[in-house]
């Protein structure tokens, strides 16, 4: 293979090592393999034609989290993750996509139509399969999909999705454009109403981004690059056209897919740089515009909590780690729940979803997240608030394995509780 | 490696043997960045296995090179001929802390920084501190003698091992030295395990000394006109009685680097720097962060800047830590030596430097562990000018012959390795060298462990 943008991002690779001590997947592997720089030898080697395994090259790729740590800490800056993401994508150009991801992504995610064909194929499925897992927290159950093996837990797929659910002219137009995610559509529509209901306190006019596609990332980390473009196209066409003020994203992989990924895609020069530029200043994380808009002075003082500290909040790689937005959520939650929130142990530690990894190593994948879920348990917690969809997800099923009443919610749901204290 | 060979090996490691093309790759290298293919990679679990590797090595003759986590810059854990790379990584627990004789027993895959932290939360100090302690190993560190900034006060890796069990090149276990602080009962095998980088044993087990916590830190940061001020300050603050815990100088090319990358605020006509920490207890600490302010400013430093607070100490380490990051703006690659003076000719050396870089036209940074004389020189090139590589690898002879000649060595830390080994005669002498190789045929006399490396030899190039 070749490439000149990744031999020259693999370049700057020092090989000291750094990335090693905090790869989330390397106590994992125990191998130099995982950590990114051995994954940038591997790469250089593949890059040379010394390896002429693509595939081989391509596993060594996919096994990775993108959870963004080694970047984080790279004396050199190198941009790991985008490096793993565009070597994938490369990859994927030559041998085309694992065919373990093109079932989800060729098939399913990439047009919003399948997924709300799936969906509804899933609820019915769900309803013959019922099989109830302890849970405090609501209903979880089996979800036999073909895609979804290895006696997983996820929610019970409801008969309308959020943005189904909305009336006719309801959240049609507006300054403010919220911008849901798939998860928080499809999978779990209460969290996109309160998304939507807490942003619209702020008394500006809010529309749904009705006709969202997927934001792209889970094609794009698999290499799936076209259907990515397909989605991305779409999203930017569409966003640009609208012009909304601002773009508020409930899930920080959507919103780091906007900010970074998509201005990254379509440097100077390129037909949708501009609009990509459009799109990456006015998009804005949930709490970010909590804050900002005003909604957060408008939540009634909190009461003193029956158990003071029991909610946690997480740190999700992408929405804290590289997109820097720890602060907003807990200054969010303070105002919100008060001293029932307070730091958590292990919050940025890893959830162990890392989209796809999820999908090709359950195994590990849940290892990782049942250690999260342990650890933030031993520290007290009792309710995990979060800002991301898929960490949302990966929690939620964690917490159903190992600490069955512990509670996974998304930082929206909380404000909305807040909100209506003060009715 | 053949056949037999490798199922041989399974027969020991299992499933912890690798042989696929991706895990032989992401072993050929550490931070020296030159590649050499392992036939095979394997990590063993225990001293037993890691022997009886070493055993079949020695009946089937192939090469075992150990490797901690490819953290070195001499090229101490690359396979330039080949063979197993064996890989520590699986052997990582610390084994004991004793908190009444102060000793702590590890297996060779701990990292430092963990042992560090271990050791830290019940108020004890292991204190050699590697740039890289936070990923690098214990076995790496005594594998190499790492040495790191504390050494002015505290020394190096080897004033901390008092006992080693290792796998000699026969595929024999050794165990030497005794956990007690005095003990000389025979030759000092630990000293002479501690720094062979893998040619003589495999460390499988180590007993390494800890000492209390020191309770408080101060960290100064003091600004000079020039290297010969910082220098005549490190003279100043020797001369006070004063032993900080670090000191670490950074030059006049170092600081500009930094200052093309983020906003430094430094006085007007800075161009050089000393970050110099004392550490102990509270009152004795106040009093030598005095002295050193004084002296400082005694020798001429336009600012003198002092933190005793986490926050306001990680403030004045920001310089000094924006060094690396900065440097690849400079130039791809980094020919990064770490060659050792007299503390007094320090300012000669800075001189020296400065000469030679104009002379062979090449980009120079400096920065290093003044307090101990060691410096590190670095030779920033683009890799792509053939010219420009041949100019600089004469500067770094020059410097290694400036460093012998000035009483000093041509390393300090990083280790032989590949990338010394045509100098080391420069500095131990033919007779150095011909016992060297004669306690090498000792250890080793069928060449097993970690071929090519220390002594110059004419094959093994990287690609």
């Amino acid at each position: 293979m070749k490439d000149d943008e990744l031999k020259e991002m693999a370049g700057l690779c020092a090989k000291c090592g750094t990335c090693r001590a905090v790869c989330t997947l390397y106590p994992h592997r125990r191998t130099e393999n995982s950590a990114a720089r051995g994954k940038v030898v591997i790469l250089e080697s593949a890059l040379s034609g010394e390896d002429k395994d693509t595939a081989a090259v391509q596993e060594a790729m996919a096994d990775c989290l993108l959870c963004g740590r080694c970047e984080r800490e790279c004396p050199n800056l190198v941009l790991y993750e985008e490096l793993v993401m565009k070597a994938r994508a490369a990859l994927a150009d030559e041998v085309g996509v694992p065919a373990w991801k093109s079932i989800l992504f060729g098939k399913v995610m990439p047009r919003d139509g399948r997924m709300r064909a799936l969906r509804k194929a899933g609820a019915a499925a769900a309803r013959l399969l019922l099989k109830k897992v302890p849970s405090g927290s609501g209903l979880h159950y089996r979800f036999p999909a073909e895609f979804l093996t290895g006696g997983r837990t996820i929610p019970q797929l409801p008969a309308k999705g959020f943005i189904e659910s909305l009336g006719k002219g309801e959240a049609a137009s507006g300054d403010v454009l919220l911008f849901v995610g798939c998860v928080f559509d499809h999978f779990y529509p209460e969290v996109g109403r309160a998304a939507y209901e807490t942003v619209k306190a702020s008394g500006r006019e809010v529309a749904v981004f009705r006709e969202a596609a997927c934001c792209g990332l889970p094609a794009l980390v698999s290499g799936d690059r076209e259907s990515a473009l397909e989605n991305i196209g779409a999203n930017l066409r569409r966003l640009r056209e609208a012009a909304p003020e601002t773009i508020v994203f409930p899930c920080g992989s959507c919103l780091l897919m906007f900010k970074r990924n998509i201005p990254s895609l379509f440097k100077e020069g390129h037909p949708l740089h501009e609009d990509a530029a459009f799109v990456a200043e006015r998009a804005t994380d949930y709490a970010s515009f909590i804050l900002d808009s005003g909604v957060v002075d408008r939540l009634p003082e909190p009461p003193p909590a029956e158990r003071p500290g029991e909610i946690g909040y997480h740190d999700s790689c992408h929405l804290t780690g590289t997109l820097g937005k720890g602060p907003e959520a807990r200054r969010v939650l303070e105002r919100a729940v008060g001293d029932a929130f307070a730091e958590m142990k292990g919050a940025d530690l890893c959830c162990g979803y890392g989209g796809t990894f999820n999908i090709r190593d359950y195994p590990t994948s849940s290892k990782i997240g049942e250690n999260k879920v342990k650890v933030a348990a031993s520290g007290g917690t009792k309710v995990i608030a979060a800002g991301c969809s898929g960490c949302v997800l990966q929690m939620r099923d964690m917490a159903a394995r190992v600490e069955p009443s512990m509670r996974v919610v998304h930082i929206a749901e909380l404000v909305r509780r807040a909100l209506a204290r003060a009715k | 490696m053949d056949k037999t060979t490798l199922s041989a090996l399974g027969e020991i490691l299992g499933d912890r043997l690798r042989t696929d093309f991706e895990t032989r790759t992401a072993y050929s290298f550490d931070a020296l960045r030159k590649k050499f293919l392992p036939d095979a990679v394997g990590f063993p679990g225990d001293a037993a296995e890691v022997q009886r590797i070493v055993q079949l090595a020695n009946r089937l003759r192939f090469p075992v090179v150990p490797r901690g986590a490819g953290t070195g810059f001499s090229g101490g854990s690359l396979p330039v001929h080949g063979g197993l790379v064996l890989s520590t990584e699986r052997m990582d627990r610390i084994l004991a802390i004793d908190t009444e004789n102060l000793y702590a027993v590890v297996e060779p895959g701990v990292l430092t920084g963990a042992l560090k932290e271990e050791v830290r939360k019940i108020g004890l100090f292991y204190p050699p501190d590697p740039a890289s302690l936070k990923f690098s190993t214990i076995g790496g560190n005594i594998a190499e003698c790492a040495g790191g900034m504390c050494a002015v006060k505290y020394g190096v890796t080897r004033d901390y091992v008092l006992a080693l069990e290792a796998v000699l090149g026969t595929g024999e276990l050794v165990r030497t030295g005794v956990v007690t602080m005095k003990g000389v009962a025979g030759y000092d095998l630990t000293r002479m395990l501690v720094g062979s980088e893998g040619t003589l044993g495999i460390i499988t087990k180590a007993t390494l000394k800890l000492i209390p916590l020191p309770e408080s830190v101060t960290t100064l940061l003091a600004l000079f006109p020039s290297n010969r001020h910082s220098a005549d300050a490190v003279n100043a603050i020797v001369a006070a009685r004063v032993t900080p815990a670090a000191m670490e100088l950074m030059d006049r090319t170092a600081i500009d680097t930094v200052r093309e990358t983020i906003p430094v605020d430094l006085p007007e006509g800075t161009r050089s720097a000393l970050l110099i920490e004392v550490d102990g207890q509270e009152l004795a600490v106040a009093r030598e962060a005095d002295r050193i302010a004084e002296a400082c400013r005694s020798r001429g430093a336009l600012e003198v800047r002092r933190a005793s607070d986490a926050k306001g100490r990680d403030g004045l380490w920001t310089l000094r830590r924006s060094i690396s990051p900065a440097l690849r703006r400079v130039g791809a690659v980094k020919m990064n030596e770490d060659i050792v003076v007299p503390r007094s000719r320090l300012a000669d050396m800075f001189d020296f430097l400065a000469d030679l870089a104009a002379r062979k036209r090449v980009t120079n940074v400096n920065f290093g562990h003044a307090g101990d004389g060691n410096v590190h020189v670095n030779f920033m090139v683009s890799g792509t000018d053939p010219d420009e590589t041949r100019r600089a690898e004469e500067a770094v002879e020059e410097v290694f012959r400036a460093a012998v000649e000035m009483g000093g060595t041509i390393t300090g830390e990083h280790g032989v390795g590949i990338i010394k080994a045509p100098f080391l005669e420069m500095e131990v002498g033919p007779m150095g060298i011909s016992v060297m190789k004669r306690l090498k045929n000792c250890f080793d006399p069928n060449g097993i462990l970690n071929p090519g490396k220390i002594f110059p030899e004419e094959a093994a190039t990287a690609h």
